[in-house]
């Protein structure tokens, strides 16, 4: 069983025709052309270039994900892209303003950097026994912008719950990229307590942050900040914060994918992932094994990219808290056991409906988010090369 | 009544500072509590040996800050390489107290030991009392502006007794952390803490290795 982990089994699925998959796909169309086409924008050709692709290259994921029935497969597409692209119009937009990618640790204390989501569990203790924020991005300046980013970030949450680590995480996808690239996992055996590592990497972050009163995380643990900005080292501390950045980005986004398969810094690393997942308790779609059909085969399990399926959990027909429902085990198993569910209703009440009530959702926060940096990416890519 | 105003000034030196204690000794605390079995009582008793040590700790730095006038004076690269050694003590006994903790389970194993540093009954309570020790030595704002106002006593007595107004202050706002033992205990929840004991240490680690090597923390 274990050696059939590595590469994915695709079970037959549901396909639809053409006609009716577009139909479909029409609210995503109408919804792209709303992000990317608003009176105002795009006054450079290469903007419209830009956006005409990522609009067309997003309609057309959603388009093969309604017309074969599959989701994982079409949804990498998107996040590996966003994943690579993300850096490359990130760097650009700071070496353009600044001049560096390197940021002096007391403007990152000043929040004098990009928004980035990462430590928004960070804030909690510090602002509330002190009624301080302790965010390294520029909107901390403005309560009203906090209180926007945060309140957004809550509404999709909701809805997606660990669902925004597979379609709105800017950072997941070059993991994923590389997880995709070996055909075979080296390692197979992984001991499921690492499981807990982001569970322990958010407790103590979260406590370092009150006791430092500065995002501890970003000052120590972010293995993207070897991609987007870095600590200006001026000092020993600054070059091992550099040093174990690069060390964790290597380890976590590059070796560790290609040895194992999997997502390895999401799911045993990302302590916003693990503050994520306990969204999913409430959020009202999730992934179910149909225990009537299940021969536990543990396909599914191999082909989970986050580790969020276990022996037990399938004998319990569940994922585990984890599950950021990108959809790799429905698309795997060979018995179509593994579904999408909506809570509170019956576990074989029309699965294909919930799946295409939770893509909508999904994906449009895919395209407000990831297709935006996607653009942006774009944009930078066609600077340098027209 | 001078005497009277002086330990009303500890007192409310302690209860101001209180957030900013709590602060530094949660990421020690925190972890240490969610070992123990679950309820008051242990959670209690561990607090209680940590406090006691961490008010040795005080009454330490308060014998010290009277005898040479104060800390406050030491050159600033004496005083960076007395805190990297208490960082790297504290990064030592936290990586200790992870492993040695790994023979312990949750409260489904009905164990009536609290955690302990290494395996000899008598010295279960080593850990939290080397941790109180070591979090009460922390040269932190608060806790150098006691120091400053012990310094400036007439005797050693008085200064130790400024100390001991201080850390009833501070102590109070150490009452919550008993709650910890609200929280249910299982294999998976001891694992969590012991990984974050290991992880804070490794922030002491490398912070303290730092300060050792003779650096500023940035360029300061």
């Amino acid at each position: 069983m274990a050696s059939k982990a590595c590469t994915l089994r695709l079970a037959p699925a549901a396909t639809r025709g053409r006609l009716r998959s577009l139909l479909l796909t029409l609210p995503i169309a109408v919804w792209s052309l709303l992000m990317f086409f608003h009176p105002g924008t795009h006054t450079d050709p290469k903007s419209r270039i830009a956006a005409t692709l990522t609009a067309l290259f997003m309609t057309a994921l959603f388009f093969m994900m309604m017309r074969t029935g599959k989701t994982y497969r079409w949804r990498r597409w998107f996040f590996v892209s966003l994943g690579l692209l993300f850096p490359i119009g990130f760097i650009y937009n700071l070496v353009l303003v600044r001049g560096t990618m390197g940021i002096p640790v007391e403007e990152m204390i000043a929040g004098r950097t990009p928004f980035c989501f990462l430590p928004i569990p960070l804030l909690i203790l510090p602002a509330a026994l002190t009624r301080t924020l302790v965010f390294p991005g520029s909107i901390a300046a403005s309560s009203h912008g906090i209180a926007s980013m945060v309140g957004l970030w809550l509404a999709l949450t909701l809805v997606l719950g660990k669902g925004w680590c597979a379609y709105a995480c800017f950072f997941g996808g070059i993991e994923e990229g590389m997880a995709a690239i070996p055909k075979r996992a080296r390692i197979r055996k992984i001991d499921p307590r690492w499981r807990l590592l982001p569970w322990a990497v958010l407790l103590a972050m979260v406590l370092l942050s009150l006791a430092l009163f500065e995002p501890a995380y970003c000052m120590w643990l972010c293995p993207f900040k070897a991609v987007t900005e870095y600590i200006t080292a001026r000092n020993t501390i600054g070059l091992i914060q550099n040093g174990i950045f690069i060390l964790l980005f290597l380890a976590l986004v590059i070796v560790l994918p290609l040895a194992t398969k999997k997502r390895t810094q999401c799911s045993f690393f990302c302590p916003f992932g693990a503050f994520q997942s306990i969204f999913n308790k409430i959020s009202v779609f999730e992934v179910k094994i149909d225990r009537t059909r299940c021969k536990s085969c543990g396909v599914c399990q191999n082909a989970c990219p986050n580790l969020s399926l276990s022996k037990e959990s399938i004998a319990q027909g569940e994922t585990l808290l984890s599950c950021m429902k990108c959809g790799a085990c429905v698309d795997a198993c060979p018995q179509q056991a593994a579904v999408w569910h909506i809570k509170g209703t019956e576990l074989a009440w029309k699965p294909e409906r919930a799946r295409l009530m939770f893509l909508y959702a999904a994906w449009a926060v895919a395209v407000m988010f990831g297709g935006s940096i996607i653009a942006q990416g774009l944009v930078t890519i066609l600077h340098f090369i027209v | 009544m001078a005497a009277f105003v002086l330990f009303s000034e500890a007192l409310a030196l302690g209860l101001a500072s209180g957030p900013a204690c709590i602060a530094a000794c949660g990421p020690v605390l925190v972890p240490s509590l969610l070992t123990e079995q679950a309820g008051f009582k242990p959670h209690a008793r561990f607090l209680s040996v940590f406090l006691g040590a961490r008010l040795a700790g005080y009454l330490l730095f308060a014998a010290a800050a009277w005898e040479v006038g104060t800390l406050v004076s030491l050159p600033q690269a004496s005083r960076v390489l007395l805190m990297g050694g208490v960082d790297v003590l504290l990064a030592g006994v936290l990586l200790w107290y992870a492993w040695s903790a790994r023979h312990l389970c949750g409260s489904s194993c009905a164990s009536s030991k609290l955690v302990q540093i290494g395996a000899a009954k008598d010295r279960r309570m080593a850990g939290a009392a080397a941790l109180g020790l070591l979090t009460g030595l922390s040269l932190c704002p608060p806790f150098v502006a006691a120091g400053v106002r012990a310094a400036e006593q007439g005797s050693m007595t008085q200064a130790l007794l400024f100390f001991v107004f201080f850390f009833l202050g501070t102590s109070v706002w150490f009452i919550p952390f008993i709650g910890i033992g609200c929280v249910a205990r299982n294999q998976a929840v001891m694992t969590v803490a012991r990984m974050t004991m290991a992880l804070i240490a490794l922030y002491y680690l490398s912070l303290g290795i730092a300060m050792l090597m003779g650096r500023k923390a940035y360029g300061f």
